[in-house]
């Protein structure tokens, strides 16, 4: 074994903020209490520092499993052991789970400041880095399940922090319950993947349920089977990462705490997807018919996600849907099938993580000072006012849109590229029209960043009445971990890639995403200078509009949102997703619930009713007379017992 | 032969049994159960003569060692009772019935003696009995 210490090691990582979640949720509401944060930042700063150091770790990539933790499942041949998996892509993924989850945890101490269940809030925030660095880890898929579902678990109980307001609560319902249609495919896709590639080896292949196997065989099964698993694991990854039919929960999720909104969108839960994929690219290569219905998916989505940003009033909301268009993005680099593609995808993962949560902080912070008011329409010109949240937002919000040499502006072009290549192979049709949609996407949004960044941040000074005498900079440990993600959000980009593709080499994620097993090493690719200028320019024009638009005081906006009426109203309410959902299925759901209800209280809970009543009735009409207290009435009933008994036996004996 | 010891037996059982149902006076009771446990013992001797073991025999004595333990605890009962109620009348015990039924009131008292009639008392053990010019100013008690 030629691996090092820190390989060997690895488990180390999800066991930290493990220990840190048990170590709070026993000593929080008595020992603790005020000092609640300490275990779970330390945890995830030491995990953090080992994700970085592994990083720079030569892992042993032919083998890149370690010795099982521990056996998990031993039922004849069928064994499922806990057995960790270190290569580039899970590298990459805890040091974007544990960095970016760190920071947020430090923000948090300075957010969560004073809320009841302070204790609870990290407890709940290591048991998510917990499940999302064991959930990158796992080498099998029903591991890959448990921490999934785990990571579900968590932001359900996260989402409803606040679970005594109604909303909250509901929010966190519609979360767990989405996902849980999406976790459904993605079990019964688990279950195919065992079937099938279960059985191509049936002496000591039966039951294997480790990614190298399936990688290993995927020549070996038919291409229908093939088609159904991918489909059904990317089911999963549409609940989990929020795609189009099953995104509807990711705004919701705006209920929780901001800390939360930053660790659900960058770090941890809607990543999953993504990676989940990226993980199982091997089996998607291999699958064209689900690489086309991956891309359609994740470039209508990218679009529908932009459309509806355009119109909210919800500072967290706008956010919230420039995840859900940002997650479209990367599923379309997803399907377009090789590994330039995924590796892009992975990029963007990276770096939006980096600048989604900044974003989110950011936000947090307005939302701090502005006493928990959030919409736009309520507040603005508040550069002066919070100077240094305004500069790190603006990073933020230029490396979303795609501002060039940010990060966010490498990754995507990453991507356009990627579809771009894609367009001149088979069915090139279908990813010319998801280039022309992801090229749209970009444009708004750049402008749909800026809107909200310049309603925030410029105009006149508008404070609600609500913030009070709060109206001022948030305390250092808050903006401190915002200055350290917006130089992530300004250089990452340019360090990983830029470098590369301006001195015409490998870039830098390429060439470390290039050693995955199985991924074939041919990464090289051109840089296209003409899209890169091309999606610069659409970049800085969409920044001009929303600055045209909103950052001097006109009535424009109203303007055209008059002229485009119908359109308008289609954004603002969503495009009735909401509504849609609530005729189609939560109506008609609720309707047989109440049959359920109906059926259960009278019908079965009747006849369990029946049953008992019927010997309190006898007892009280025939029995209770009967024990009159007087002896001889009881010697009168053993003699006509006794009188019985002897005529039974002369009569039938 | 046999015939005529059961009958007599079943006699004794069944004059037992109608005395016991019928009569309220505890003591009467008591001697109606003791009437049908020699019954019981006739027909067990009887059959033992008639098969020519000693098994019934066996079981009389068993039965009579029974049923004096029995007289013991039962005359000591009914005597406590009688001391509670100054009656011997079974009907006048008849709290065990369940909650809310009405109580079974005879229409014939049980004819007894009066209220006022002296009690015999019993010398209390181990205290020196009362001498005749102390009983004016001195009650003994029962203990």
């Amino acid at each position: 074994m030629s691996d090092s210490w820190l390989v060997q090691h690895v488990w180390l990582i999800p066991l930290l903020p493990l220990l840190a979640s048990v170590a709070t949720a026993i000593l929080g509401p008595t020992v603790l209490r005020e000092r609640s944060h300490w275990p779970c930042l330390a945890a995830s700063a030491f995990a953090a520092v080992l994700s970085f150091l592994l990083l720079f770790t030569k892992t042993d990539l032919a083998n890149p499993t370690t010795p099982a933790v521990y056996d998990w499942i031993s039922v004849g041949l069928f064994e499922v052991s806990v057995v960790l998996r270190v290569d580039p892509l899970t590298c990459l993924m805890l040091v974007m789970v544990t960095s970016v989850g760190s920071l947020i945890v430090l923000y948090s101490v300075g957010y969560m400041h004073g809320e009841l269940g302070y204790w609870r809030f990290f407890t709940f925030v290591a048991l998510f880095l917990f499940s999302m660095t064991m959930l990158v880890l796992a080498s099998n898929f029903l591991l890959l399940f448990v921490f999934w579902e785990a990571v579900g678990l968590c932001s359900y109980l996260l989402i409803g922090f606040w679970y005594h307001k109604p909303s909250a609560a509901a929010a966190a319902k519609k979360a767990f319950l989405v996902n849980r249609v999406g976790d459904f495919a993605f079990a019964l896709g688990i279950l195919l993947v065992w079937i099938h590639f279960g059985v191509i080896d049936p002496v000591n292949g039966y039951g294997r349920l480790d990614y190298d196997h399936a990688f290993a065989n995927v020549q070996n099964i038919t291409d229908t089977a093939l088609l159904a698993i991918c489909l059904l694991l990317f089911c999963g990854a549409v609940g989990k990462s929020a795609q189009f039919p099953l995104h509807v929960w990711l705004p919701d999720a705006m209920e929780g705490p901001t800390p939360v909104s930053a660790l659900i969108h960058a770090a941890t839960m809607v990543t999953a997807g993504v990676y989940m994929i990226a993980r199982l690219s091997p089996l998607f290569f291999a699958s064209p018919g689900a690489q086309l219905v991956v891309a359609s998916i994740g470039g209508f989505t990218a679009l529908l996600a932009a459309l509806i940003a355009l119109t909210q009033n919800d500072l967290k909301r706008i956010l919230a849907y420039s995840t859900v268009s940002q997650l479209g993005y990367m599923f379309l680099a997803l399907g377009c099938g090789s590994v330039f593609a995924v590796t892009a995808a992975v990029f963007h993962v990276f770096t939006h993580a980096f600048f989604k949560a900044l974003l989110f902080l950011g936000a947090g912070s307005v939302m701090h000072a502005m006493g928990n008011v959030i919409d736009i329409t309520k507040f603005s010109g508040l550069r002066h006012r919070l100077p240094r949240t305004h500069w790190t937002f603006a990073c933020g919000a230029a490396s979303l849109a795609g501002i060039p040499l940010l990060s966010g502006f490498w990754s995507k072009d990453e991507i356009l590229a990627a579809v771009l290549h894609r367009s001149h192979e088979q069915s090139g049709i279908v990813f010319q029209v998801l280039l022309v949609m992801a090229i749209v996407t970009a444009f708004l949004t750049a402008f749909y960043t800026f809107r909200a960044y310049f309603k925030t941040f410029w105009g006149d000074e508008v404070i609600p009445p609500e913030a009070g005498d709060h109206a001022h900079e948030s305390p250092p440990v808050m903006t401190y971990p915002l200055m350290v993600l917006a130089i992530f959000a300004l250089g990452m980009g340019l360090v990983l890639s830029g470098i590369g593709i301006f001195l015409d080499k490998p870039t830098l994620i390429g060439q470390f995403l290039g050693h995955m097993p199985g991924w074939s090493e041919h990464t090289e690719h051109n840089a296209n200078w003409g899209l890169m200028i091309g999606s610069g320019v659409l970049a800085l024009a969409g920044m001009a509009l929303a600055w045209w638009m909103y950052g001097r005081s006109t009535t424009l906006p109203d303007l055209v949102a008059r002229k485009i009426r119908p359109a308008y109203n289609l954004s603002r309410n969503k495009f009735w997703f909401d509504e849609i959902y609530q005729a189609t299925v939560v109506g008609p759901t609720v309707v047989i619930a109440h049959f359920g209800r109906f059926f259960d209280n009278w019908i079965v809970d009747g006849l369990v009713h029946v049953v008992s009543a019927t010997p309190r009735f006898l007892g009280r009409r025939f029995l209770r007379p009967i024990q009159n207290g007087l002896i001889q009435f009881y010697a009168l009933g053993m003699v006509i017992g006794l009188v019985i008994l002897v005529l039974a036996i002369k009569l039938l004996g | 032969m046999l015939t005529n010891y059961l009958i007599v037996a079943a006699i004794l059982f069944s004059v037992g049994t109608v005395g016991f149902l019928t009569r309220r006076n505890m003591i009467v009771m008591f001697l109606s159960a003791e009437m049908m446990l020699q019954g019981v013992s006739l027909n067990l001797v009887s059959f033992g003569r008639a098969w020519g073991n000693w098994h019934g025999e066996m079981f009389t004595i068993f039965v009579l060692t029974v049923a004096a333990a029995e007289a013991g605890i039962a005359l000591a009962l009914i005597v406590s009772l009688f001391r509670q109620r100054h009656s011997l009348d079974v009907s006048l015990w008849q709290e065990l019935r369940e909650p809310g039924q009405p109580a079974v009131i005879d229409a014939f008292e049980l004819e007894c003696e009066s209220e006022e009639s002296e009690w015999p008392q019993l010398t209390p053990a181990g205290i020196e009995p009362v001498r005749a010019e102390d009983e004016a100013n001195e009650t003994t008690h029962v203990r």
